[in-house]
C-alpha cells in the first residue's frame, strides 16, 4: 500500500515536472493563458456585480453572499483548470489518434495516467483572483473560524464531484470517438453549476440535483459555510461521489472493450 | 510465451455514399457492417524467438499486435501471453512487455526525450542504478548520447525512432512488439535500427515480434515468418522454407545488350518481369530446369550480364499476393 | 472564367458541408446545447430574479421582455458568432497550407467557402431554434421588416466574426496554440456585447467607451433590431461595424503576408 502510494506520488511529481518543462518552452502561450483565465474571472465577477447594481437581492442573497458563491465556484474552477481540465481534451485526442495505446501499456492505473497527466502551470499563478475575492467577501460576511477551516477542504470536495461527473461523461468518448460534443456538454454543465441552486426550479432543479448532481458542487458547500445547520447537502455530495465512481468503474471496463485503437 | 487459439477480432464500421445527399442520409440512418480483421488465428511463440509477421496493409498484423499487448479485446478465441491474459491488463503483465509503433510516438513532443525517460522510470519503478546503467548502455549502442537533451520535435525521424526504442527497452521487457519500426526511414537509418535490434536481442534473448513492410528487416532479423493475409494465417515456418512455397526456384536476372522483342513464349513459364526498354528481365526458374534454361538463354539471346541467386523474400511476397492460390497446401 | 471560379467555390462549400454533417452527435449537441442552456440557466435566473424579488422592471425590462432579449441573443449568437478557426490554425501548423500555395484556389477562398457552408448550417439551426421558441410562445409578435433588418445586420456581424477568427487563426504562424486567443476574444466580446446582461445594466461611462468598439454591435444592436426596439442611430451602427471590418480586413492581409514570409523562409 505504502509502496503503491510512493509509486503514484513519484509518477505524479514527474507529470508535474514534465508539464512545467513543456510549458516553459512556449512562453507566449504561458502568458496568454494567464490573461485568458483572468479575463474569464473578471467577466464572471463583473456580470454579477453589474447585475447587483440593478437589483438589491436575488433570492435571499444580497451582493456579498452571491459574490462569495461566485468566488467559491471560481476557486473550484481554478483548481480544475490547473490540474484536470487539460486532460479531458488530451483524452479525446488520445482516443482519436490511438495514442491511448501507449497509456494502456503502462503498469499503472490507466484512469490515473489519463486524468492526472496534464497540469497547466500557467493557471496555478491565477489563484490570486478567486481566492482574493473569496476571502474579501468571506470577511464581509463575517464567516466564523469553522467556516474558514472548512473552506479549502470544501473547495476540494466540490472539485472532486465536478471531476467525477465529467470523467463519467467522457467515458462516452469511447463510443463517439469524436469529442467536441462531449467536451461541449461538459462545459455547459460547468456553466450550470456556477449558479446557486435556488435560481433553478422544477424539473431542472431535480434533474441537476438528483440525476446529474452538478448543482451540489457549489451550492451545498456554500450553504454549509453560510449556515452550519445546512450540512445535509454535504452528505448528498458524498453519496453522489460514491455513485459516480461505481459508474465510472463500470463504464471504463465497458469502454475499453469497445476501444478499437485507431489504426496506425 | 504467446499462445493463441481461434483468435478473432471484428470491427464495426458504416458506409456512406459520397456527396451532399449521402451525408444527409448517413446522418439519420447508418448501416453498420462487421468486418473480421483477424479470424480464427492460431499461433505459438517460444521464449527468445524472433518472429516476423508479414502481410500487406490491412491484413491484420497490427490488430494482432494490439491484442497480444492487451490494447484491444479479442472478439473470439483464447489468448495467453507470458502466462497472462493480455486484456485483463494486470500491472505485472504490463511491466513485462513493450510496444513500438513506427507511426505513433510515445514520447512527449514538447520536451526532451530525457524527460520522458525519467517519467518512464517512475512508471516502471526502475531503480536509479539500473536506470542510469541501461540509459548509458542503450544511448551508447544507438549513438544518441548527445540527443537526449534535445526537444523531441527537433529530432530527425531516425533519431526519434532510436529514442522510441530506448523508451521501451528501459524496463527490460520480456517481449518486444515492433510494429513497423523502420517505416519512413532512409536506408542507412533502417540498417542502424536493424543492427541494433539484432545486437540487443542476441545479448538479452528478448522475444521479439516484428512487423515490417521492408523485407530486408524481416530477412535480417527473423528466423521464423508468419504470413497473414485477410486476417488469417497462411504460412508459419522458418524463413528458409518460405521461398519454397513457390517450389524450389532460383531468382535469375538477365541483362541484354539490345532490346528483346522475342514474340515466342519462351519466357512465359518463368514469371518474367521486364524493364521498360526490354533490355533486362527478372525470372523465377525451377531448380531442376536451371541448367537447361540458362544454356538456352545464353545461346539464343545477346546476354550482357547473367546473375542467379536464391529467391528474395520480397519476390516471394509479390508472387503470393498476386496469386494467393499458390498458398493452398503450403501449410 | 467567373463560372469556373464559382464552380470551385461551390465544390468547396459542398465538401465542408459534408464534413460538418459527418460529426453526428457533435452537430446535435451544438444545435440543442445552447437552447438547453438557455432554459436551464438564463430562464431560471431571470424568473428567479423577477419572481422572488417582486421587482417588475429592471432598466425598463420586465420578465417577458428580458426573456425575449435573451432568446434573441441566443439566435444572434447562432447566426453570427458560431464560427471558429480551429481548422485554419491546424492547416497552418501542420504545414498543409503548402498545398494552397500550389492550388489554383487560394487559402482565403478555401477558408471562406468553409465559413459559408458553416453559415448555411448555422442558419438552419437558428431557424429551427426560432420556430421552437415561437412555438413555445416566448416571441409573440414577429415583425417581418425587423426580421429582415436584423438578419442583414447579423449576417454582416457573422462576417466580421469570421474575419476576426481568421486573424486569430493566422496567429498559428507564430503561436503553438491559438485557441487561447479565441477564448479570450469570446470572453471579452460576450461580456461587452450584451450577451450576458442587456447593456442598459452597464455603467454609463463604460457604454460611452464601448460605442467606439465593435462589441455592442455584435449582440446588443442586432438583438434590439430583431426586437424592433433599437433606439440608437442605425446608420451609425452600420458605419462603425463596417469601419472595423475594413480594419480587420487590412490586418488580415498584413498578417498573412508576414506569416507567409516566415513560413516560406524558415519552412516552419
Amino acid at each position: 500500500m505504502l509502496r503503491e502510494i510512493r509509486h503514484y506520488a513519484g509518477v505524479y511529481l514527474r507529470f508535474m515536472s514534465t508539464c512545467f518543462a513543456a510549458a516553459s518552452t512556449y512562453r507566449l502561450h504561458f502568458v496568454l493563458l494567464i490573461i485568458m483565465d483572468q479575463l474569464f474571472y473578471l467577466s464572471m465577477l463583473g456580470s454579477v456585480d453589474f447585475l447587483y447594481n440593478n437589483v438589491p437581492k436575488i433570492g435571499d442573497w444580497g451582493r456579498d453572499q452571491f459574490m462569495f458563491f461566485v468566488a467559491f465556484s471560481l476557486a473550484i474552477d481554478h483548481l480544475h483548470m490547473s490540474f484536470i481540465s487539460e486532460s479531458f481534451w488530451e483524452f479525446s485526442y488520445d482516443i482519436r489518434t490511438g495514442k491511448l495505446d501507449f497509456i494502456l501499456l503502462r503498469p499503472l492505473n490507466t484512469l490515473f495516467s489519463v486524468f492526472a497527466r496534464q497540469i497547466r502551470p500557467a493557471t496555478l499563478v491565477n489563484f490570486v483572483t478567486p481566492w482574493g475575492v473569496l476571502i474579501y467577501f468571506g470577511l464581509r460576511l463575517g464567516l466564523d473560524g469553522w467556516a474558514w477551516v472548512a473552506v479549502f477542504p470544501l473547495v476540494i470536495l466540490g472539485l472532486l464531484l465536478l471531476t467525477s461527473i465529467e470523467i463519467l461523461l467522457s467515458m462516452l468518448m469511447f463510443w463517439t470517438v469524436e469529442s467536441m460534443g462531449i467536451n461541449f456538454l461538459r462545459i455547459q454543465l460547468q456553466t450550470i453549476s456556477r449558479w446557486p441552486d435556488f435560481i433553478y426550479q422544477g424539473f431542472a432543479k431535480r434533474f441537476f440535483t438528483l440525476v446529474m448532481p452538478v448543482l451540489l458542487i457549489g451550492s451545498a458547500p456554500v450553504y454549509f459555510l453560510l449556515d452550519h445547520s445546512r450540512w445535509a447537502g454535504l452528505f448528498a455530495m458524498g453519496g453522489a461521489l460514491l455513485m459516480s465512481w461505481l459508474l465510472i468503474a463500470f463504464f471504463w471496463r465497458l469502454g475499453l472493450k469497445a476501444y478499437e485503437s485507431a489504426s496506425s | 510465451m504467446i499462445i493463441c487459439q481461434g483468435l478473432g477480432k471484428d470491427f464495426k464500421h458504416y458506409q456512406k455514399t459520397a456527396g451532399f445527399v449521402g451525408s444527409l442520409k448517413s446522418f439519420f440512418h447508418r448501416s453498420y457492417e462487421r468486418r473480421a480483421a483477424v479470424h480464427n488465428f492460431d499461433l505459438e511463440i517460444q521464449h527468445g524467438e524472433m518472429v516476423g509477421l508479414l502481410g500487406p496493409n490491412g491484413a491484420g498484423k497490427t490488430t494482432l499486435m494490439k491484442m497480444f499487448s492487451g490494447i484491444i479485446v479479442p472478439s473470439h478465441g483464447k489468448l495467453q501471453v507470458l502466462g497472462h491474459v493480455p486484456f485483463e491488463r494486470e500491472h505485472a503483465f504490463r511491466k513485462k512487455i513493450a510496444l513500438v509503433m513506427g507511426q505513433k510516438s510515445q514520447l512527449w513532443w514538447d520536451i526532451p526525450a530525457m524527460d520522458s525517460f525519467l517519467l518512464l522510470q517512475k512508471y516502471y519503478e526502475i531503480d536509479n542504478r539500473d536506470f542510469k546503467k541501461r540509459l548509458g548502455e542503450l544511448s551508447a549502442l544507438l549513438g544518441v548520447e548527445r540527443q537526449l537533451q534535445v526537444h523531441v520535435r527537433k529530432l530527425s525521424l531516425g533519431e526519434r525512432m532510436k529514442m522510441e526504442l530506448m523508451a521501451c527497452l528501459l524496463h527490460r521487457p520480456d517481449i518486444l512488439f515492433l510494429d513497423e519500426p523502420t517505416i519512413g526511414l532512409d536506408v542507412v537509418a533502417q540498417r542502424n535500427i536493424r543492427d541494433f535490434i539484432a545486437q540487443y536481442q542476441a545479448q538479452y534473448k528478448t522475444t521479439v515480434i516484428l512487423t515490417s513492410h521492408y523485407m530486408a528487416d524481416v530477412e535480417a532479423l527473423c528466423q521464423r515468418i508468419v504470413l497473414v493475409l485477410g486476417g488469417t494465417k497462411r504460412f508459419d515456418g522458418p524463413i528458409r522454407e518460405f521461398s519454397n512455397i513457390l517450389g524450389r526456384e532460383k531468382f535469375v536476372s538477365v541483362t541484354f545488350s539490345e532490346s528483346i522483342t522475342d514474340p515466342t513464349s519462351f519466357w512465359a513459364t518463368f514469371d518474367p518481369q521486364w524493364n521498360e526498354s526490354r533490355t533486362r528481365v527478372d525470372l523465377r526458374v525451377p531448380e531442376a530446369e536451371l541448367r537447361s534454361s540458362a544454356v538456352a538463354i545464353l545461346q539464343r539471346f545477346p546476354v550482357a550480364e547473367f546473375t542467379m541467386e536464391k529467391l528474395p523474400i520480397e519476390r516471394v511476397m509479390n508472387a503470393l499476393l498476386a496469386n494467393p492460390q499458390l498458398l493452398k497446401g503450403a501449410e | 472564367m467567373a463560372s469556373a471560379q464559382l464552380a470551385k467555390w461551390w465544390a468547396t462549400i459542398r465538401i465542408s458541408w459534408n464534413k460538418q454533417l459527418s460529426y453526428k452527435l457533435n452537430f446535435l449537441l451544438l444545435v440543442i446545447g445552447p437552447s438547453v442552456v438557455f432554459f436551464f440557466v438564463k430562464y431560471s435566473l431571470w424568473t428567479a430574479i423577477f419572481r422572488l424579488e417582486g421587482i417588475d422592471k429592471i432598466q425598463g425590462y420586465d420578465l417577458s421582455n428580458m426573456l425575449r432579449y435573451q432568446i434573441w441573443s441566443l439566435i444572434v449568437a447562432l447566426v453570427a458568432q458560431g464560427y471558429n478557426s480551429m481548422n485554419l490554425a491546424e492547416d497552418i501548423r501542420m504545414g498543409r497550407i503548402s498545398a494552397y500555395l500550389v492550388y489554383p484556389f487560394d487559402f482565403w477562398s478555401f477558408q471562406t467557402a468553409g465559413f459559408i457552408s458553416f453559415q448555411g448550417l448555422q442558419l438552419v439551426t437558428a431557424s429551427v431554434t426560432l420556430l421552437f421558441m415561437f412555438g413555445l410562445g416566448f416571441l409573440q409578435h414577429l415583425h417581418v421588416p425587423d426580421l429582415i433588418s436584423g438578419l442583414a445586420f447579423s449576417l454582416v456581424v457573422s462576417f466580421f466574426w469570421y474575419q476576426v477568427s481568421y486573424l486569430i487563426g493566422l496567429a498559428a504562424f507564430w503561436l503553438e496554440e491559438t485557441w487561447v486567443l479565441r477564448v479570450m476574444f469570446i470572453t471579452i466580446s460576450q461580456f461587452f456585447s450584451g450577451a450576458i446582461l442587456p447593456l442598459e445594466a452597464y455603467p454609463k461611462y463604460l457604454l460611452n467607451m464601448l460605442a467606439w468598439t465593435p462589441f455592442p454591435y455584435l449582440t446588443y444592436t442586432p438583438v434590439k433590431i430583431f426586437m424592433g426596439e433599437y433606439t440608437g442611430s442605425l446608420s451609425q451602427a452600420w458605419l462603425t461595424l463596417l469601419a472595423w471590418m475594413v480594419v480587420v480586413g487590412l490586418l488580415n492581409r498584413l498578417v498573412w503576408q508576414r506569416g507567409l514570409r516566415l513560413y516560406t523562409a524558415a519552412g516552419m
